[in-house]
C-alpha cells in the first residue's frame, strides 16, 4: 500500500469555522440539540452518573463482606445493595454505555454522514432514558427492592416487600431508549453510507454497533414484555407464573433469560468494536482477519439468542433441554476466540506504542480472555452444579463486564477523548491509571474464583469464616479499583479546561473520524467524504518500522 | 417531483428519505413482533400444562363479538390501503374519506372490545383474579390462565389500537391542512405500516384466543 | 379506480376468505393436541396483510429483510422456548388445589 490513510479519504480540508461545541451555548441548544454529537454528550453525563451510584453501591457489598456475619449487620441492606448494583450497572451503564455514548458520537463520522437517520428520535431516547433512570432511582432509594437484578418469581411477585413494579417500570420506559437506538443505527448504517464506503470497507466498530443494534431491536422487546407480566402478577395476583394454578415460574425465568443473555452479549459487543480500532491504530498495522472478526460479531449476535437456558441448569428444566443449551454455549464461545486470535495476529509484527488505550485494550484481550474460558466452566453441566449461584459465577461475569468492558470503554473514552472533545488528556497519569484499574482490577475478582470453587454462595450478606481472608483481599481490591475509576474522572476533567489541543489525527489512526477536524465541526464533513479503500490502511510493517526508527 | 420537497440534510433527496422512514417503521415492528411473541410462548406454556382446563377457559370467550371484530378490524386495514391509493394519485378529500373511515372501524373495534365484551366477561365471573371465578373444579386453573392470557392480551393489542387512532387523527388533521400529496405522503404510508402490523397481531390472536379451545 | 385499488379489494376478498376457512375449521373434530393447526388459515392471512398492505414489495430491499427477521426470531423464541415443556416431565403433587 503505497498511500498514507490520509490520502485515501478525497474531501476538502477547509477548517470549518467553530466546532458542535461551540455552536449555540444556551442550556436550550444542548437539551433541544438534534446533534448526535451532542446528545451523546449528554448520554456520556448521564452514564457517568449512574456509573457511579452503582460502584458506591459496589464498594458498600465489598465493605459489609469484609467479616463473615456482614458488616453492615442486615440481610435487607445486603440484598437491597447488590440489587441495586446490578440493577444501575446492567441497565443504566453496560447496556447504554459504549452505543450511546462512543456509538452516537461516532457512527456518523465513520460513515461519512452528516447525522443519524432520525436525529429528533434520538434526542426523545436520551429523555426516555432519564426518565427510566430517575424512577428506577426512586425505587432504589426510597426503600430498595431485594429480588436481585433477575427479579425471580415468586419472591418478585409474592414476597418482596420492595418496590418492584416501580423498578420494572423504569427499566420498561429505558428499554425503548436501547430500542429505538438500535433501529437509529441499523438504518443509519444500511442507508447513510458515504459514496465507495461499501460494508466490507466499514470498520470493524460499525460492524459491532450493528451486530449490537440487532439484539437491542429483537431482545429488548421480550424484557419489556417480561416485565409488564411480573407488574401485572405482582399488583393484580393474576398467576401466570403461580403453580397454585397451574402457572409456571420457570416461564419467567426463560422470559427473562431469553433478553438478558442476549444483553449481556449487548454489553459486549461493543468492546470489541472499540479493541478493534484501538490494536490496529497502536500496532500501526492493518486488522488481522477483517472478515473474520466481522462475521465473528454477527455469529455472536445471532448465537447468543440460542444459549439463554445454560442460565436454568438447575432450575428444573429437562437434561436434554439443558444439554442443548449447553451445547450451544461453548459454540457461542468460538466466534469470541477467533477475535482473540486475529487481535494477537494484528499486533504481531506491529510497531506496538504503548499509549493508554493501548494499555485499556490489552488489559481487555487478557481479562476478557480469562473470562470468557471460566464461562466454559460454567457451561459444563457438571461443574455447573457444583459452581452456580456462588462466587465463581459472579467473578466470570465480572471479568468480562469490569474487566472486559469497561477497560473497553475507559479504552474508547480515551482513544476517541481528543476528537470529542478538542484536547488531549495527559498521557502518564493515564497509563497510571490503566495500570491500576488491571491490578486493582485482578485483586478483587480473582479471589472470588477461588471463592466460588471452595462453595462460598453469592447474594449472600454472611459467609463461612473460612472464607474471610479471600474476602478481605477482594475488598482491599475494590479499593485500589475505586481509586482507578476516580483518577479518570479527575483526569479528564482537567484535560477540559488545560489539556493540549488536539489535532484532528493525533494518533496517526485510519478512519474517517479522524479525517475532519477535532473536535468536529456540526455537519461532521464540510464536504461529503468518498471512500477509496479499505479500512485499516496502514503502510506495510517494514515501512513503518523504517519510518519510525 | 423530490427536488422541490424538502428533506433531512443528512439525506440525499427526498424519496431517499422516505424510503429510509418506510425501513426504520418496519424495523420497529420487527421489535414489536418480539414484543407480542412471549405472549404466545406464555399460550404455550398455559396450554401444555393445563391443556383441559384452557380450553374449557376458551370456550367461554364470546365467539360473535371475536369474529365480528375481526371483519372490522380487516376490513379498515384495506380501507386504509385504499386511502394511500387515493393520495398517491393526488386525491387528498378521499384519502381523507379512507382515513376516516378506518378512524371509525378502529372505535368501533374499541367499543365491542371493551365497551361490549370485557364488561360481559367481567360480569360472567371471568376475570382471572376473581374470587367466585365461574369455572370450578379441577380445570380452574387453566381456564384462569387461559383468561390470564385473553385480558393481557387484548389489553395490549388495545393499547396499541388507541396509539394507532392516535396516528390517524394527526394523519387526518395534516391532510386538512394540505400537507400530503402525490409527491410526498410518506406518513400516511408509514402509519398504514403500522396500523396493518396491529390488524395482523389481531389475527394471531383471534385463533388463540377464540378458536382452538372450542373443540367439538 | 386503479390496478392498485383492485389489488387491496382482492387482498380484502382473500383475508375474508381465509378467516371464513378458519372459522369453520373450528368445527372439525381434531384431537386436542392438533387444534392449534386451526392457525394455519390465519397464518396465512397474516402473509397476505403483510404481502398485500405493508409496502413489503415497493420498498428497499431491508425491509424484507426486516419482515423476514422478525418472523425467523419469533420462530426461535417459541421453537426453542417450547423445548423446555416438551421435554420437562411435570411430576403431579396430590394434594395442590386451587383457593
Amino acid at each position: 500500500m503505497s498511500t498514507t490513510p490520509a490520502d485515501s479519504v478525497r474531501i476538502s480540508a477547509r477548517a470549518a469555522a467553530g466546532s458542535y461545541l461551540t455552536d449555540g451555548v444556551t442550556l436550550r441548544s444542548w437539551l433541544l440539540t438534534t446533534d448526535h454529537k451532542r446528545i451523546a454528550l449528554l448520554y456520556l453525563g448521564s452514564i457517568t452518573v449512574f456509573f457511579f451510584i452503582g460502584g458506591v453501591a459496589a464498594a458498600l457489598v465489598r465493605l459489609n463482606l469484609v467479616v463473615p456475619q456482614g458488616l453492615l449487620g442486615s440481610a435487607e441492606s445486603y440484598n437491597r445493595l447488590f440489587t441495586l448494583h446490578g440493577v444501575i450497572m446492567v441497565w443504566f451503564f453496560l447496556v447504554p454505555a459504549v452505543p450511546v455514548t462512543l456509538g452516537n458520537f461516532l457512527v456518523p463520522l465513520m460513515l461519512g454522514a452528516r447525522d443519524l437517520a432520525f436525529p429528533r428520535l434520538n434526542l426523545f431516547t436520551w429523555y426516555l432514558f432519564i426518565a427510566g433512570g430517575a424512577i428506577t432511582l426512586w425505587a432504589l432509594f426510597v426503600g430498595g427492592i431485594d429480588t436481585g437484578w433477575t427479579f425471580y418469581t415468586p419472591l418478585s411477585t409474592m414476597y418482596s416487600k420492595g418496590h418492584v413494579v416501580m423498578a420494572a417500570v423504569g427499566i420498561f420506559i429505558s428499554g425503548f431508549a436501547s430500542i429505538a437506538t438500535g433501529v437509529n443505527f441499523i438504518v443509519s448504517i444500511h442507508r447513510l453510507r458515504a459514496p465507495g464506503l461499501s460494508w466490507y470497507r466499514m470498520p470493524v466498530f460499525l460492524w459491532s454497533i450493528y451486530s449490537v443494534s440487532v439484539l437491542l431491536v429483537l431482545a429488548t422487546p421480550v424484557l419489556a414484555i417480561t416485565l409488564l407480566l411480573l407488574a401485572a402478577e405482582r399488583l393484580f395476583h393474576i398467576g401466570v407464573f403461580d403453580p397454585a394454578i397451574g402457572g409456571d415460574p420457570l416461564l419467567f425465568q426463560h422470559l427473562f433469560w431469553f433478553y438478558s443473555h442476549p444483553a449481556v452479549y449487548i454489553m459486549i459487543l461493543p468492546g470489541f468494536g472499540v479493541v478493534s480500532e484501538i490494536i490496529p491504530t497502536f500496532s500501526s498495522k492493518s486488522l488481522f482477519g477483517y472478515k473474520f472478526i466481522v462475521w465473528a460479531s454477527i455469529s455472536i449476535a445471532v448465537i447468543s439468542f440460542f444459549v439463554w437456558g445454560h442460565h436454568m441448569f438447575v432450575a428444573g428444566t429437562s437434561v436434554y433441554s439443558a444439554v442443548l443449551f449447553s451445547i450451544l454455549s461453548y459454540l457461542v464461545a468460538v466466534p469470541s476466540a477467533i477475535k482473540v486470535f486475529n487481535w494477537l495476529g494484528t499486533m504481531h509484527k506491529g510497531f506496538i506504542r504503548f499509549d493508554a488505550p493501548m494499555l485499556y485494550a490489552l488489559g481487555f484481550i487478557g481479562l476478557f480472555t480469562i473470562g470468557g474460558l471460566t464461562g466454559l466452566w460454567v457451561a459444563a453441566l457438571a461443574a455447573d452444579v457444583h459452581l452456580t449461584q456462588t462466587f465463581f459465577v459472579v467473578a466470570h461475569f465480572h471479568y468480562i463486564m469490569v474487566g472486559g468492558m469497561v477497560s473497553a470503554f475507559f479504552g474508547g473514552l480515551h482513544f476517541w477523548w481528543p476528537k470529542i472533545t478538542g484536547r488531549m488528556y495527559p498521557e502518564m497519569w493515564a497509563r497510571i491509571a490503566a495500570l491500576v484499574m488491571f491490578i486493582g482490577f485482578n485483586f478483587t475478582f480473582f479471589p472470588q474464583f477461588i471463592l466460588g470453587y471452595l462453595g462460598m454462595p453469592r447474594r449472600s450478606f454472611s459467609y463461612l469464616p473460612e472464607f474471610q481472608v479471600l474476602n478481605v483481599f477482594s475488598s482491599a481490591g475494590a479499593s485500589i479499583l475505586a481509586a482507578a475509576y476516580l483518577l479518570p474522572l479527575a483526569y479528564l476533567t482537567w484535560s477540559l479546561f488545560h489539556g493540549e489541543r488536539a489535532p484532528a489525527n493525533p494518533w496517526g489512526a485510519t478512519g474517517l473520524e479522524w479525517q475532519t477536524a477535532s473536535p468536529p465541526p456540526t455537519v461532521n464533513f464540510v464536504e461529503t467524504p468518498v471512500v477509496t479503500c479499505g479500512p485499516y490502511a496502514y503502510p506495510p510493517p517494514e515501512t513503518v518500522h523504517q519510518r519510525n526508527v | 417531483m423530490s427536488s422541490t420537497v424538502a428533506h433531512g440534510f443528512q439525506y440525499e433527496s427526498a424519496s431517499y428519505q422516505a424510503q429510509t422512514a418506510i425501513a426504520g417503521m418496519w424495523l420497529f415492528l420487527a421489535s414489536e413482533v418480539m414484543f407480542f411473541g412471549p405472549l404466545i410462548l406464555t399460550w404455550i406454556f398455559s396450554r401444555h400444562w393445563n391443556p383441559v382446563g384452557f380450553d374449557a377457559g376458551g370456550r367461554e370467550t364470546d365467539l360473535s363479538i371475536g369474529t365480528l371484530n375481526t371483519f372490522v378490524i380487516v376490513t379498515s386495514s384495506c380501507l386504509y390501503a385504499l386511502g394511500v391509493q387515493f393520495i398517491r394519485q393526488g386525491n387528498v378529500r378521499w384519502m381523507i374519506l379512507c382515513c376516516s373511515a378506518t378512524l371509525v372501524l378502529g372505535l368501533v373495534f374499541l367499543a365491542l372490545k371493551f365497551g361490549v365484551e370485557w364488561p360481559e366477561d367481567i360480569a360472567h365471573h371471568l376475570f382471572p383474579t376473581a374470587a367466585h371465578f365461574k369455572i370450578t373444579g379441577s380445570t380452574e386453573g387453566g381456564a384462569r390462565l387461559f383468561f390470564i392470557f385473553y385480558f393481557v392480551a387484548t389489553a395490549l393489542h388495545g393499547v396499541h389500537m388507541v396509539v394507532g387512532i392516535g396516528l390517524l387523527l394527526w394523519l387526518i388533521r395534516r391532510a386538512g391542512r394540505g400537507d400530503f400529496s402525490s409527491g410526498y405522503h410518506t406518513p400516511v404510508i408509514v402509519v398504514g405500516i403500522y396500523w396493518s402490523f396491529v390488524d395482523v397481531v389481531w389475527l394471531t390472536l383471534y385463533p388463540l384466543i377464540y378458536l382452538i379451545g372450542r373443540g367439538p | 379506480m386503479n390496478a392498485g385499488m383492485i389489488r387491496v379489494l382482492l387482498v380484502w376478498g382473500l383475508l375474508i376468505f381465509l378467516g371464513g376457512t378458519e372459522f369453520f375449521a373450528t368445527d372439525l373434530p381434531f384431537e386436542r393436541c392438533w387444534r392449534p393447526l386451526i392457525m394455519v388459515p390465519g397464518v396465512l392471512m397474516v402473509l397476505v396483510v403483510v404481502i398485500g398492505l405493508m409496502e413489503v414489495r415497493k420498498g428497499p430491499v431491508i425491509v424484507r429483510a426486516f419482515a423476514v427477521a422478525a418472523m425467523f426470531w419469533l420462530f426461535v423464541l417459541l421453537a426453542l422456548g417450547s423445548a423446555d415443556p416438551l421435554t420437562r416431565t411435570n411430576h403431579y403433587v396430590p394434594d395442590a388445589h386451587v383457593k
